[in-house]
């Protein structure tokens, strides 16, 4: 039974180790008209990226540009559905992530996959665990020194025992790229590694990166901070909307230069709404909401009838916010809800007084994958359907379901289809029905347009229009910068967990979001 | 902006494995782990009886109730290794029964010694396990459903065997075994079944399969992609469990010089590994412990056991203590709750993230 | 919405046949092989009294009671294995009290909140400290199991009254066991329940994916907490109807109980992983297997055949529904045990970044 896939040759000594490493040649790995959909949507359109070796090559763009996706494909995680992978100017058919390591290619995530409950030091070998004499036999004293050897070339100070949950973020990085040397990888990939970390753990990576420059790696990287991406970055690629929009190489890369090829030029084909608020009263106020390492000191109020944007980075804390405020997450801070303060907050009672919250992650916790369109529509107003004593009467509940399915333009075959057999827009649309039915006072929806066909959307900015004109305070939190630019009345920028500045009105324009998201204080 | 003012190329400070503090960080990650609490555990349980019941502290009876353990033990050992990769198997008491009653209906009417019943003893259990394990696998029935059906089927084929009869005359040289010691007062059904679980861990720290149980059970996702072959670490997983648990039989075999339709199952010994292994510090979530803590569990309880029979507590209420010991195991271990265990509650607290300050933006 | 015209106005149960439909289908197609064979096989099926007969429901009434509760739990994604051992723990209650000399039918009450209150403290345990259910009833079905032989002393109790005796085990009424029209009322009950009231549809939303539920405003805890109650009450009520069914009880019938409520309710096409099937279907699935134990012990085969043969149709019966799970595009058990924590997002929600 081969559970391993592969022996490694001995690691005995420093320069054995590193000469593993640096003994396989240097590479350029090319993608080339790389095309990527996931359902409906777009993610990389004729993407062409070259990773040269001795070269330290940044992806760079905003939430949704492809990036990460691009990677993800590099290293076997996503198949393409068109296009091909050159390694060397070899074509790489059908790679996985076995594949992709063998081969030399390794990606960091974003997220750490590491076993928590093994040792830093399995952790490093895990698939492929150096053999004693007798072929199942695991030698750990060869473990070890390897292990000791790898981590100081990575600058992890760690006591190999540990398990790796015990380790810090950073520390759980730098073992992805002691195992990505320990796999005798020299192309390596970080998907955004910064954003959890601190300056001084930031440095340290950087420090890694330009060593592993030094030694001929390919590295790829990928970051939203632009003075880091100007700084480590000898080679820069702007993704924009699935396709790459310009290179730079690092002499002549400038923040600006970056930031108008990030956020694009393009004008906003629908036309603002310009609504009249001065009359209106507050519905929504939220104090100083604060929860620890996620946000902190969070203040607005929303107004009848206003749309006001979230505009932010993946991670700024924008969901966390709404979540917050929804009843989900423990936070400090105050909301008020018409007047009315809401102290122990749970999505039921949030609910019944008015406040609804679109999740933006549908599949997970949106959405009843097996059930049908029908219960789906009216889960949130369960306890509100019309009933004999305690028998509902599932006439009328069906006609509720309905009138409210045409209200968003649901389409679907019937209300009995099981809701996983309909688009992600149909989906989406049935969501929006299922949180009108509530009635709310206050909506806050969340990516309202992820995962949706382009049809859709529209269909869905008209949604949000008419819910708006209605009288509804909604709270719009979203990636794509154009749809705040014309949906929103204001927009408030969030960085890092914080309210960094508010925009209003005709001042809302893609090149201002944009900058704002990345924590560029207000020129 | 994000603090990475000045482009100064920073030296990595090259890591100095901490030979220093390595003694330290062991001494302190073993006393975090449950073995030696166990240990201490035990110990007390056993000098609070001896002060209650002199009697309790001869060597005669501490043999007993280690040897008395050794079933358990073993069984214990066994089920260890399907609550690694995240699963459980409610079939091993009939397991253990029909390995235990088939070798010893051999051994009565044939005479056949127990080194030739060893190896038809772990066939039974490989083999009853791994349909256990196929169902888990392939049919990807859950293993509770799984072995609690296999548990009706294998608890029916024991009784069957034994029909109205009994194994209750075994040849000589299973007496010895049962009462013959290698030292005197360390008997050899204890050397027998500390073997047993040096081998178990072994097997467990210094083998591929042993390593990839734990990779599998605690990220099945990873391990796939680090070229482990799930499926097959996870049918072997079962088999592994049967395996043991058949030995146990022979063990059970031996201890009580005979053997019958129920077997296994009326010492509750289902119940019992499992309570075993919880308290032993393995967690049913996958991808942690061991087999010493279920080993030690083992001893524990049946020591704990008798103490309360010394005591004049009504013997028909200790499997209820062992239910409620069970339970606290459950609720104390951080482990096996999602986010709150009892003492997360009890000292209120909860994890703190770093907090990564925010950054002013350069001008 | 474009459906056509004439789909608007139908009504559910006219519409086109959904998996759990299909699944509810082959099981009357089944039930009614099953008597067929009967009607051939047993003479004097139809009119055979006791044990034997169609009506024979004395023996396994008991059991079917124990799987409309169990169901309630399984409809949450939750497991209760303490079940059988609650009935048998019940029973003692009832039987000890009553042979101190309290009324019977005061000691049915107080069993029946007992079995109540058991259920609800295991639901809070699991749901506060955010156990496994698994564990914590299999804890359960421990302590229950040893306080069931604790508390029953030298004596097992027996020789209840006659009324009771006739009024919940052998009576009957024009010729319909009694038993029979408890397990109706408990059945149309547990029917209601599920598929008409607001609390079943939360149960039902909570099961099919949890995080979502709590985000539409359901209670999950509560819902889950209730879950529990209504399977330990369920359990009660067989403990005691098993007591006037033998005129005594022991501590030893209750456990071996929960292999047969379990396979009741995956055989009626209930999800074992929570959300899918319909209460219909355990009834009917109830039948099928009463009426199998009555044909085999008919037979002659013995209660540890009977016992085995349900173990087999347990993993049969689950084998297939994973097999036309997974032609169907359903996700298949294995993909959620997997990550079994939250499901993994269907293909095609997108990435981020």
């Amino acid at each position: 039974m081969n559970l391993t896939a592969r022996r490694p040759r001995s690691h005995g000594s420093v320069e054995a180790a590193l000469g593993d490493a640096a003994e396989r040649p240097a590479v350029r790995y090319e993608a080339r008209h790389i095309k990527k959909a996931f359902g409906g949507a777009l993610a990389l359109d004729d993407v062409s990226v070259t990773f040269q070796p001795g070269e330290i090559h940044t992806l760079c763009g905003e939430n949704g540009a492809g990036k990460s996706t691009l990677l993800k494909v590099m290293a076997g995680i996503h198949q393409p559905d068109a296009g091909e992978i050159l390694l060397g100017g070899e074509p790489q058919q059908a790679l996985t992530p076995r594949a992709a390591q063998l081969h030399g290619i390794y990606l960091v995530p974003q997220e750490p996959t590491l076993m928590s409950t093994l040792s830093a030091l399995e952790n490093l070998f895990v698939g492929i665990l150096p053999r004693g004499r007798l072929p199942f036999a695991v030698d750990w004293k060869r473990m070890e020194r390897s292990a000791g050897e790898f981590f100081a070339q990575v600058g992890l100070e760690v006591d190999p025992r540990e398990p790796a949950s015990a380790l810090s973020i950073a520390q759980q990085q730098l073992l992805e790229c002691a195992r990505a040397l320990a796999h005798r990888c020299n192309i390596i990939f970080f998907d955004e590694p910064t954003s959890p970390l601190t300056a001084r753990e930031a440095d340290v990576l950087f420090a890694l990166m330009r060593q592993l420059r030094e030694r001929d790696f390919t590295v790829g990287f990928i970051s939203h901070r632009l003075d880091e991406v100007l700084e480590i970055s000898d080679r820069i690629t702007v993704l924009r909307d699935a396709r790459v929009v310009t290179e730079l190489e690092h002499h002549e890369a400038t923040r600006e230069k970056l930031v108008s090829a990030m956020v694009g030029h393009d004008i906003a084909v629908r036309q603002r709404r310009h609504r009249n608020l001065s009359s209106a009263e507050t519905v929504l106020e939220v104090q100083a909401l604060s929860e620890p390492a996620r946000f902190s000191d969070v203040s607005f109020a929303v107004r009848r009838g206003e749309v006001l944007g979230l505009a932010g980075l993946v991670g700024s804390g924008r969901t966390e916010i709404a979540e917050a405020i929804f009843g989900l997450r423990p936070a400090s801070g105050s909301v008020i809800l018409a007047g009315k303060p809401l102290s122990h907050r749970s999505p039921a009672s949030l609910i019944d007084a008015g406040l609804i919250y679109l999740s933006e992650d549908r599949g997970r916790n949106g959405i009843f994958a097996e059930v049908d369109l029908e219960r789906n529509i009216t889960a949130a107003i369960v306890p509100r359907l019309p009933r004999h004593g305690p028998l509902l009467r599932p006439g009328t509940e069906y006609e509720i379901a309905e009138q409210a399915s045409q209200r968003t333009r649901v389409v679907a075959r019937s209300l009995s289809a099981s809701i996983k057999s309909l688009s992600g827009g149909n989906q989406q649309r049935a969501m929006f029905s299922r949180w009108l039915l509530a009635e709310p006072k206050v909506a806050i929806f969340d990516e309202p347009t992820r995962g949706v066909d382009v049809g859709a959307k529209d269909d869905i900015y008209e949604i949000i229009d008419e819910i708006s004109d209605t009288g509804v305070a909604v709270l719009m939190i979203s990636s794509e910068l154009d749809e705040l630019v014309f949906l929103c009345d204001r927009v408030l920028a969030i960085y890092e967990g914080r309210v960094v500045a508010e925009v209003v009105g005709d001042d809302i324009t893609l090149t201002r979001l944009g900058t704002l998201i990345v924590g560029v204080r207000d020129p | 902006m994000s603090g990475i003012a000045s482009p100064v190329e920073h030296q990595v400070i090259p890591a100095q494995p901490r030979r220093r503090d390595s003694r330290r960080s062991a001494a302190l990650r073993l006393a975090r782990r449950r073995e030696p609490l166990l240990v201490v555990m035990t110990l007390a349980v056993f000098f609070l009886t001896t002060a209650l019941e002199p009697s309790f502290d001869t060597s005669g009876n501490i043999n007993f109730m280690l040897e008395s353990a050794m079933p358990l033990a073993v069984l214990a050992v066994g089920q260890t290794m399907v609550c690694l990769v995240r699963g459980i198997d409610v079939s091993v008491a009939p397991i253990l029964g029909i390995a235990a009653v088939s070798t010893g209906f051999l051994a009565q009417d044939d005479g056949s010694s127990y080194v030739l019943m060893l190896p038809l003893a772990l066939a039974i259990g490989a083999g009853l396990g791994l349909v256990n394990g196929l169902f888990v696998t392939y049919a990807r029935i859950p293993p509770i459903i799984t072995t609690l059906g296999t548990l009706s089927v294998y608890g029916g084929i024991e009784l069957s065997l034994v029909g109205s009869s009994a194994v209750q005359t075994l040849p000589n040289s299973y007496a010895t075994l049962n009462t013959g010691t290698i030292l005197p007062d360390i008997s050899y059904l204890l050397v027998i079944g500390v073997v047993v679980m040096i081998l178990a861990a072994l097997f467990l720290w210094r083998t591929t399969i042993g390593r990839a149980l734990y990779a599998v059970g605690n990220n099945v996702e990873a391990a796939f992609r680090a070229g482990i072959r799930v499926n097959a670490v996870l049918v072997s997983a079962y088999a592994l469990t049967g395996l043991i648990a058949g030995l146990a039989g022979l063990v059970y075999l031996v201890y009580y010089r005979g053997a019958e339709g129920g077997s296994g199952i009326t010492e509750n010994l289902n119940l019992l590994s499992i309570a075993a292994v919880l308290i032993g510090g393995t967690t049913l979530t996958g991808g942690k412990g061991g087999v010493v803590g279920p080993f030690l569990a083992s001893i524990f309880i049946t020591v704990a056991d008798e103490a309360v029979l010394v005591a004049g507590v009504n013997p028909d209420w200790q499997p209820a203590g062992v239910g409620v010991l069970l339970l606290l195991a459950i609720m104390l271990d951080r482990n096996q709750s999602g986010r709150r265990s009892l003492r997360e509650v009890l000292l209120a607290r909860h994890p703190k993230l770093p907090l990564t300050p925010p950054s002013e933006a350069t001008p | 919405m474009s459906t056509l015209p004439h789909e608007r106005a139908r009504p559910r149960s006219l519409r086109r046949l959904d998996a759990d439909q299909r699944w509810l289908a082959a099981l009357v197609g089944i039930l009614i092989a099953e008597l067929l064979f009967f009607n051939f096989s047993i003479s004097g099926f139809w009119s055979g009294s006791g044990s034997s007969g169609w009506l024979g429901t004395e023996t396994f009434t008991y059991t079917s009671i124990i799987a409309l509760g169990v169901m309630f739990v399984i409809f949450t994604g939750d497991i209760d294995l303490s079940v059988g051992a609650l009935a048998g723990f019940s029973g003692i209650v009832m039987g000890e009290l009553h042979l101190g000399g309290m009324n019977i039918w005061l000691a049915v009450v107080i069993a029946l909140l007992v079995s109540a209150a058991v259920g609800v403290l295991q639901g809070l345990i699991i749901t506060f400290f955010k156990l496994e259910s698994l564990l914590v009833t299999l804890a359960g079905q421990f302590i229950l199991g040893a306080s069931s032989v604790a508390y029953e002393g030298a004596v097992p109790p027996s020789s209840f009254p006659h009324h009771f005796v006739r009024l919940l085990g052998t009576g009957t009424v024009v010729g319909v066991p009694n038993q029979l029209i408890i397990f109706a009322v408990l059945a149309l009950l547990s029917v209601l329940i599920v598929h008409r009231t607001r609390f079943g549809r939360q149960l039902v939303l909570v099961g099919h994916n949890r995080d979502a539920a709590a985000y539409t405003g359901v209670r999950v805890s509560l819902t889950r907490v209730r879950a529990f109650t209504l399977s330990g009450l369920f359990a009660g009520i067989a403990g005691v109807i098993i007591a006037a069914t033998f005129n005594s009880v022991t501590d030893y019938i209750g456990t071996p109980l929960l292999l047969p409520a379990i396979t009741a309710v995956v055989l009626g096409g209930v999800n074992i992983f929570g959300g899918g099937g319909r209460v219909p279907g355990v009834i009917i699935a109830t039948f099928i297997l009463g009426l199998l134990t009555i044909g085999l012990l008919d037979d002659g085969v013995g209660n540890n055949a009977t016992s085995m043969a349900t173990g087999v149709l347990l993993l049969v019966a689950l084998t297939v529904k994973g097999v036309m799970d997974r032609r169907l595009g359903l996700p298949s058990l294995g993909d959620r045990l997997r990550g079994r924590f939250p499901p993994a997002p269907p293909a095609g929600s997108p990435e981020v970044t």
